[in-house]
């Protein structure tokens, strides 16, 4: 990243923390001006909104543009590979520039260039490498991983974009599981990521989304040594059906498949244990999600009970446990217990609530009534109401 | 820890920026000596909401012969009184103005209750056919139940499912349900334009007569994406009248981009721009559907570079305001 926009990320930074005192009630208008005056950010930064309003207008303009072309000069390979690299050159021309500018930078234009230029730049190397080179089909998807792993890496380390972390983390995990041993590989590169990443969390040398980077990629290694050690993709041989060459099947053995269990079991408890003794939400919030799919693995091999008790007993002590937790953080001294609180902090609540209205609305919202509905038959009708949709 | 936001607390207590009080606690905060789990509480709160809903929903599905409905009906309704009971208990008096939760499990256990009574409802209504082949008047008694447990608890949530249902009710789709979405048809497009602007009423009557003011962005974007979404379902599938449906789309989102520009709102603004956008692009495809040419893509380019200097004009003007 240019010093310039790793300063302008952290004066935007302090600004947002001084915008949320401001917002909790902890300081006042004037102490949050003297805030922004002491840390200077001149780059434009507007809503949510405006900026997916101005990358969806970029990049119609750009795939409009890239279409009309291909249309023009004709539909071959050639052209489009050529049309391809011109294309993706330009965008990330354009990126730089615009990150550059403390006027655009924020705006959501650059990161739509930077998306598509990344995309139209693979995309140019895979036609080439299929039409041009005319690899092999296994060839061209491990020579394009492996360029998705340098480009985007480099993309983030140039712009600081946390979406291509998630995206190099991603090639880089397609590529070893096209190896042999991928499994192994996923399970040591993944536990060298996390060891990597989490030591860049907290540097303060690293630019604010760099250091977000960071935290993608401890995501994405503990998801990867999960996936390398959970008994359900052990079973099913999920990583092993990625390799270029598909060996036979042969069945785990016994004991691999008990410390696997146990692994399933393990791993989420020692991401919750991390979160909790760092402190980190994020590890929290990974350790939920592994546990999750571990007790999913364990009813998938276990029917301790029909689906539905399962699913109301997870249910309900899922409620209970986080009813608890949030009546013992405010029943405890000053509203905290070990350095955690249920309080809001300096987070926007109201936000939290607007935003907590999407998932309601998208699973909780009754099948839509047919317009004409003749003769209404009770065996057998189907309705909705309550997010049930069930058929009787 | 945030070392940028850390170091800059150092820097503020030096300079007496922040007194030794603010910067200590922030610091705390910058440090992660404080955590807050809000958001976890949360989300496990509507995990949990999920399981237990869905769960009671296999068990009426797959065994309610075994287990008779009075039973069901009655289990189900144990369950919703319960509910009730602790929000009851738990709620604050009611106000016309915005009431702050109690704490964060109200809303989710209000939920619970509400969704579960919502199912009891539909299990009542399956067993004893109340209402016949009106059977679909029961997504309208929800949609009730829900909007006066909305103004009652003051959830913005609720409103929003009740919002949904009353579109459900009309055959409308709001969620992302699968299956349920689609191309309209006149009808439906007649009841998404007459929802919309009821609910568009509903926004302005909730400002007008400071009656619950902060419902006013659930019932506006919740009428725009009716109203503008029937009116781009108009401009795009109507092979018949669709210039009188584009005429009317481009009319409804210039005043809604122009009405939002004065109220300083960008996500009303938002949906006009897109609305507008998705039918001039109709205008610019038709003349060459049926041949293939670059020319309508350079024009839907040309459209977006056009977009891109509007919303750099309007964001100006929003802020200067």
């Amino acid at each position: 990243m240019r010093a310039d926009s790793i300063a302008w990320e952290r004066a935007a930074e302090v600004r947002a923390a001084a915008a949320g005192w401001r917002r909790a009630g902890f300081i006042d208008a004037a102490t949050e001006r003297a805030v922004g005056e002491a840390f200077p950010d001149p780059c434009m930064t507007p809503s949510l909104v405006w900026r997916a309003l101005t990358a969806g207008a970029v990049a119609a303009i750009v795939l409009c543009t890239l279409t009309a072309c291909v249309l023009a000069f004709g539909e071959t390979a050639s052209v489009g590979q050529v049309l391809l690299l011109l294309f993706a050159i330009a965008c990330l021309v354009a990126t730089d520039l615009l990150e550059a500018s403390p006027r655009l930078a924020r705006r959501g234009a650059a990161g739509a260039t930077s998306v598509l230029g990344v995309g139209f730049l693979l995309g140019a190397f895979a036609l080439f490498l299929s039409e041009t080179l005319r690899l092999r089909l296994d060839d061209g998807i491990d020579a394009l991983l492996m360029a998705g792993v340098v480009v985007c890496a480099a993309s983030c380390w140039r712009w600081g974009n946390p979406l291509f972390a998630a995206l190099a983390a991603l090639s880089l995990l397609l590529l070893l599981g096209r190896m042999p041993h991928g499994r192994l590989l996923w399970l040591l590169v993944g536990a060298v990521l996390v060891g990597l990443a989490a030591r860049r969390l907290d540097t303060h040398a690293w630019a604010p989304s760099h250091r977000l980077g960071a935290a993608v990629l401890v995501v994405a290694g503990t998801a990867a040594v999960y996936a390398a050690v959970n008994v359900y993709s052990f079973d099913e041989h999920l990583l092993e059906n990625l390799a270029r060459f598909t060996p036979d099947r042969v069945a785990p053995s016994r004991p691999l498949l008990v410390v696997s269990a146990i692994a399933t079991a393990a791993v989420p408890l020692a991401v919750l244990a991390w979160g909790a003794r760092s402190r980190r939400a994020f590890l929290l919030d990974t350790g939920i999600v592994l546990a999750a799919l571990s007790l999913v693995t364990l009813r998938h091999y276990v029917h301790v009970a029909p689906l539905w008790t399962v699913l109301s007993l997870a249910g309900a002590a899922l409620v209970l446990v986080a009813l608890a937790v949030e009546r013992a953080l405010r029943r405890a001294p000053r509203r905290e217990r070990a350095g955690f609180t249920a309080e809001p902090l300096f987070s926007d609540e109201r936000r939290q609530q607007t935003l907590q209205i999407v998932p309601v609305i998208a699973t909780f919202t009754p099948t839509a009534a047919a317009a004409e509905r003749p003769g209404f038959a009770g065996e057998g009708g189907r309705f909705g109401g309550g997010g049930a949709t069930e058929k009787f | 820890m945030n070392p940028d936001v850390a170091s800059a607390i150092g820097q503020l207590r030096a300079a007496r920026v922040l007194s030794e009080e603010q910067a200590a606690l922030f610091d705390r905060v910058a440090r992660r000596r404080l955590v807050s789990v809000r958001f976890e509480i949360r989300a496990l709160l509507y995990a949990g909401v999920l399981l237990l809903t869905s769960g009671v929903g296999v068990l009426v599905a797959e065994h309610h012969r075994q287990i008779g409905p009075l039973a069901v009906a009655g289990g189900i309704g144990l369950v919703v009184a319960a509910c009730f009971a602790w929000v009851i208990r738990k709620a604050p008096a009611f106000s016309w103005g915005a009431v702050d939760s109690p704490n964060v499990a109200f809303d989710y256990v209000l939920l619970l209750g509400l969704l579960l009574f919502a199912s009891d409802l539909a299990y009542l209504e399956v067993q004893w056919s109340v209402l016949g082949p009106k059977w679909a008047y029961h997504l309208l008694a929800v949609a009730v139940i829900y909007l006066l447990a909305a103004y009652r608890w003051d959830s913005r949530a609720i409103l929003s499912l009740a919002l949904t249902t009353l579109a459900a009710w009309r055959g409308i789709s709001l969620g992302l349900i699968p299956g349920s979405s689609g191309p309209l048809d006149a009808a439906l497009r007649a009841n998404a334009l007459a929802l919309g602007a009821l609910y568009l009423a509903a926004a302005v009557l909730s400002v007008r007569l400071g009656r619950k003011r902060h419902f006013e962005d659930v019932y506006a974007n919740a009428g725009l994406l009716l109203g503008l979404g029937a009116l781009v379902s108009g401009a795009l599938d109507d092979q018949a009248a669709w210039t009188a449906w584009l005429l009317a789309l481009l009319v409804v989102a210039g005043l809604v981009m122009w009405l939002a520009l004065g109220l300083g709102r960008s996500l009303y603004f938002a949906e006009g721009v897109v609305a507008a956008y998705l039918g001039l692009v109709r205008l610019l495809f038709e003349p060459f559907h049926s041949r293939e040419s670059s020319i309508p893509f350079l024009l839907a380019a040309l459209l977006g570079a056009g977009v891109l200097g509007l919303l750099a004009v309007a964001h100006r003007r929003m802020r200067e305001r």
